[in-house]
């Protein structure tokens, strides 16, 4: 790729993370339409694509976006006022850019791309009248159009009493403030003057409000007292104009781990001095210190609304991190490689430094050890981003399935700054997409219903997420009608699947739902609420090395929730071995390990574990394993589906953390093995897809069912398991 | 010069305000229409001003006007530079 | 005229091969595609995979894969001897690279073959598949088969072969 088309490159992907922010800002305003930056923000983005467009010579794109821009410039200067339709068409609009674009990108125009945009910018022309032909009516408007007549600069200074003795003459500093602009009206003030007898006049109480006229910025006029400025009081009110010029800058200021403070201070809205001071009040507080920005606004530093434009804005950038620097993947995915590698790499030194009994050696290697484990932590660090953004995509979601449904439904984020690994964010979005259509499909009840229940007629959807011991929770939350745990049960009785009249803790029968087939049937999917294809999605989640869980009270909601990996890319494994052969097995897939009891038949697949049947695998068979068999077996019990499996193996080895190598195109058909992973001592491990191994063994079970009989088949007891497991 | 005109020459600055303030204060409790006359100050300074305010304020708390019969360009300046005038002095204090 | 000049042309560039033995067979295969020659050792079985998908290894922290080439050709697995040999090959596949270890009995030598020296495939007559033969090459007046190793190492139809393997993978206990 030539630099050009890098430059495209970038541009397309830009261009669609504008949009994306076009999208949300829309389905933001929609809620409040006051909000002037976010409309900024809408312009800025549009303004953005259009301008980006025009240098790569994308007129499809350019042309198409500018009236897009022109309505918005209309919204912004408040002539016109958001409401459901225009939210529509824009996010049309919206997604007619997304079209053209992907059509650039891969050179394929459309004409019926086309005619669609010809129609939606007719409707967009709507918005905009050309001058002269009169007005159309439109809506209040959201916010003043025009600013204020501009005010000057507003300096009050309060002089340090000792000024005169010190040899200074406060007036030489307002004859200098005349050098700086137009000094346009002086008060003196001598407010602070003691009565007649106290008075001494080599003291200072003089006081001055100067009103100036000046095109500079708050730091010149703050240079001016540089002389006296520990020892005046000086308070500077800027213009608006200048107020506007901060918050501008501000909006244009990457604040990426900056503070408060120092955003105000870059963009001129706060000197330096003014800051140190807020700051030593700050510490000077006992107990619990007031927030910086608060500070500087009591001690009339900054306006309110400057700051709040520097929180708001502080607060966004944490969400948009992501976009700070540009690297692509594979570079990032190459970098992990090499520091696993140098893991790997480490781990064999160590191994020879033992070995060399070198006491120094060993120490020093240890050292490198831990550095590299901190740049490895730290590289995948770099991997993860914040889940917000694929939140923030089921805004519109929400915003259109609930148009579509007929019900109110409001869509609530919490938790938008959880980081996780990219490949995993990518690979949550399918199913937290089936998720909360389910939950707005089923679970939301319909304004009237809901009404008669005595709920709000409309109905809300949460997405939370957080961090829980080293995974990720993410949960999908609903006010509905919550599951029906009876009806469940009843449909489980009448399917076989539990034995009939045997009754589950909740946890159980609301696991009923995810199994296969159950919530396919009709009838299950009108009563319990819950949709289609829940086992796909805890397949999905499962691959993920995940696991999704549901609690609901009857018409208080559900609550599905997901427990992820941070990261696909590294994994806390079992090591086993079987002959020559080592395997890891998901740390998060062990139950228990138990040795094999001696009186365990050869043929025999199961045994009694505690009372309870556990089926189980030998590796040696599966795997084709020639060599011989040691005394002791052990077997690892792992979780298969809502129940336990075993796995027999040799060896047990430990706990470790690794990374996880794919195993590449060539093993893609291949079920039971997950992907593979490099010991220290250099040899390769395959990682066990224990799910995969397991329904693959089910399969072949099945599979003999009709040759050979139940009890005497290894499989059999998988293929019984599914069944036998709800029992226990 | 009568006698109801306290007349300050030359400088009007902080070298001098500790011996001028006494007998600024005298005058304007003394004198019913207290008057001071500018016109030969070759310098005064924020000092000198705030002893002017000051006695404006004295004045005023006496339910008295002071009036300044004359001002030199330096006095001119310093109390343009304040935001007031010779004018302005002499009006009630609010 | 212009045909006599690109055909001189062509005859006189000598492409290099690395010639290898299999089973008694000389092969050889064009250098450019070759990275690499390493001595056999430390490789892990991959269980249900067809016998000529030996295994993997580990090169220097990437997890390769490494094809016996003997059983890729029909004829059983190589036997593991003083001289064996992965030569590690990249190949294209969808446009993208895959990295390849080739299982041989022993690495001979680096040779010039010129273009006129080498014959068509025949149809018929080689020990392996016609379609894994790029052609004959004339050395020293015998023939050595120039091996086509986009089709030998097919990463698709390998891939699909093991999943045939893989549906007979879990054998019964008994």
């Amino acid at each position: 790729m030539n630099e050009y088309e890098q430059a495209q490159q970038t541009f397309f992907e830009e261009s669609r993370d504008m949009l994306r922010q076009i999208e949300d800002a829309l389905l933001a305003l929609e809620s409040n339409t006051h909000d002037d930056e976010t409309l900024n923000g809408l312009f800025r983005a549009a303004h953005t694509i259009k301008g980006s467009a025009g240098l790569f010579g994308f007129d499809r794109i350019g042309s198409f976006t500018h009236e897009v821009e022109t309505v918005l410039d209309r919204l912004r200067a408040g002539e016109i006022a958001l409401n459901g339709d225009l939210a529509a068409l824009l996010l049309e609009s919206g997604d007619h850019i997304g079209h053209l674009l992907a059509e650039t990108a891969d050179g394929s125009d459309q004409p019926e791309t086309d005619a669609a945009g010809a129609a939606l910018k007719s409707r967009l022309l709507a918005w905009c009248p050309s001058p002269g032909i009169g007005k159309v009516a439109v809506s209040t408007p959201s916010a003043p159009a025009v600013a204020s007549p501009e005010r000057p600069w507003h300096i009050a200074v309060d002089f340090g009493p000792s000024i005169f003795r010190d040899g200074m003459d406060p007036l030489s500093f307002i004859r200098y403030l005349g050098t700086k602009g137009d000094v346009i009206g002086v008060t003196t003030r001598i407010d602070a003057m003691p009565a007649a007898d106290a008075f001494d006049p080599e003291v200072c109480h003089l006081g001055f409000d100067i009103l100036l006229e000046a095109q500079c910025t708050k730091a010149d006029l703050t240079a001016v007292f540089d002389f006296v400025k520990d020892d005046c009081e000086l308070r500077i009110t800027a213009p608006d104009a200048e107020v506007e010029r901060w918050i501008g800058v501000l909006q244009g200021m990457p604040a990426h781990g900056k503070r408060i403070g120092e955003m105000l201070v870059n963009c001129g809205a706060v000197t330096q001095h003014e800051l140190t001071r807020a700051l030593s009040t700050q510490q000077d507080t006992d107990g619990v210190a007031p927030p910086i920005g608060a500070l500087l606004v009591a001690q009339n530093s900054v306006p309110d609304q400057v700051l709040q434009v520097a929180v708001t804005r502080q607060r966004d950038q944490r969400t948009e991190e992501s976009r700070f620097i540009r690297v692509q993947a594979d570079k990032l995915d190459s970098l992990i490689t090499l520091v696993g590698e140098l893991v790997i790499a480490g781990a064999g030194a160590n191994l020879l430094a033992r070995r060399a009994g070198e006491p120094r050696l060993l120490e020093s290697t240890q050292v490198i050890t831990d550095l590299v484990e901190e740049i490895r932590n730290g590289a995948l660090q770099m991997r993860m981003v914040q889940i917000g953004e694929t939140f923030n995509r089921f805004r519109r979601v929400v915003r259109d399935v609930s148009r579509e449904l007929g019900k109110e439904i409001d869509l609530e984020i919490s938790g938008a700054d959880t980081e996780l690994d990219k490949s995993v964010v990518e690979k949550i979005a399918d199913p937290l997409m089936h998720l909360v259509r389910n939950a707005m499909d089923h679970g939301i009840e319909m304004p009237d219903v809901r009404t008669a229940r005595g709920k709000a007629p409309g109905g809300l959807m949460r997405l939370n997420a957080f961090h829980d011991s080293g995974s990720i929770v993410i949960e999908v939350i609903d006010d509905g009608r919550g599951l029906d745990r009876d009806r469940i049960l009843q449909k489980a009785w009448e399917r076989g699947q539990v034995p009939a009249n045997t009754e589950l803790p909740d946890d159980e029968v609301f696991d009923l739902i995810f199994t296969a087939g159950f919530s396919t049937a009709e009838k299950v999917t009108s009563l319990s609420g819950r949709g289609v294809g829940m086992d796909v999605v805890r397949r999905n989640i499962e691959a993920l090395r995940g696991t999704v869980k549901l609690s609901s009270r009857p018409g208080e909601g559900t609550v599905v929730s997901i427990r992820l990996p941070l990261t696909l890319a590294i994994i806390d494994g079992f090591l086993v071995s079987v002959g020559p052969a080592s395997y890891v097995v998901p740390l998060d897939m062990v139950v228990e390990c138990i040795e094999l009891p001696e009186n365990t038949p050869n043929g025999a697949s199961y045994l009694n574990l505690r009372g309870e049947v556990l089926p189980f695998l030998r590796l040696r068979d599966v795997f084709g394993i020639e060599a011989p068999p040691p005394v002791h077996h052990n077997v690892v019990v792992v979780r298969n589906g809502t129940s336990h499996a075993g796995l027999v193996v040799d060896r047990l080895m430990g706990e470790f953390q690794t990374v996880i190598k794919p195993l590449g195109k060539l093993f893609r058909n291949l079920q039971g093995i997950g992907g593979s992973t490099i010991l220290g001592t250099g040899e390769v491990a395959l990682i066990l897809d224990v799910q995969a191994l397991i329904d693959s063994a089910t399969r072949n079970a099945a599979r003999q069912d009709g040759t050979t009989t139940r009890e005497h088949t290894a499989e059999s007891a998988f293929g019984d398991a599914a069944t036998s497991s709800t029992e226990n | 010069m009568d006698e109801n005109t306290l007349t300050i020459d030359g400088e009007f600055g902080i070298y001098r305000v500790a011996e001028l303030k006494p007998q600024i204060l005298a005058h304007v409790i003394d004198i019913d229409e207290p008057a001071l006359a500018l016109g030969n100050v070759t310098e005064i300074d924020a000092a000198g001003l705030q002893l002017l305010l000051f006695a404006r304020r004295e004045a005023a708390n006496l339910g008295k006007r002071l009036r300044i019969g004359s001002a030199s360009p330096a006095v001119e300046e310093v109390l343009h530079v304040a935001g007031l005038s010779a004018e302005a002095l002499e009006e009630a204090v609010p | 005229m212009t045909r006599t000049a690109e055909a001189a042309t062509v005859s006189a560039v000598a492409r290099q091969f690395l010639t290898f033995q299999l089973g008694g067979e000389m092969y050889a295969v064009g250098i450019l595609r070759i990275k690499e020659i390493i001595e056999y050792g430390a490789l892990t079985a991959v269980p249900m995979m067809p016998t000529f998908i030996r295994g993997v290894i580990n090169l220097r922290g990437s997890v390769v894969p490494v094809v016996d080439l003997r059983a890729r050709f029909g004829a059983g697995p190589t036997a593991i001897g003083r001289r064996t040999c992965i030569v590690i090959v990249e190949i294209e596949a969808d446009g993208e690279s895959q990295v390849v270890g080739v299982l041989v009995d022993a690495v001979h030598e680096v040779l010039d073959i010129a273009d006129a020296d080498i014959e068509p495939a025949p149809s018929f007559g080689t020990q392996i598949r016609p379609d894994f033969v790029a052609g004959m090459g004339k050395v020293a007046g015998n023939f050595v088969i120039l091996l086509d190793l986009a089709r030998v190492l097919a990463v698709d139809e390998m891939a699909s072969v093991a999943a045939a393997a893989d549906a007979d993978a879990l054998p019964p206990v008994h």
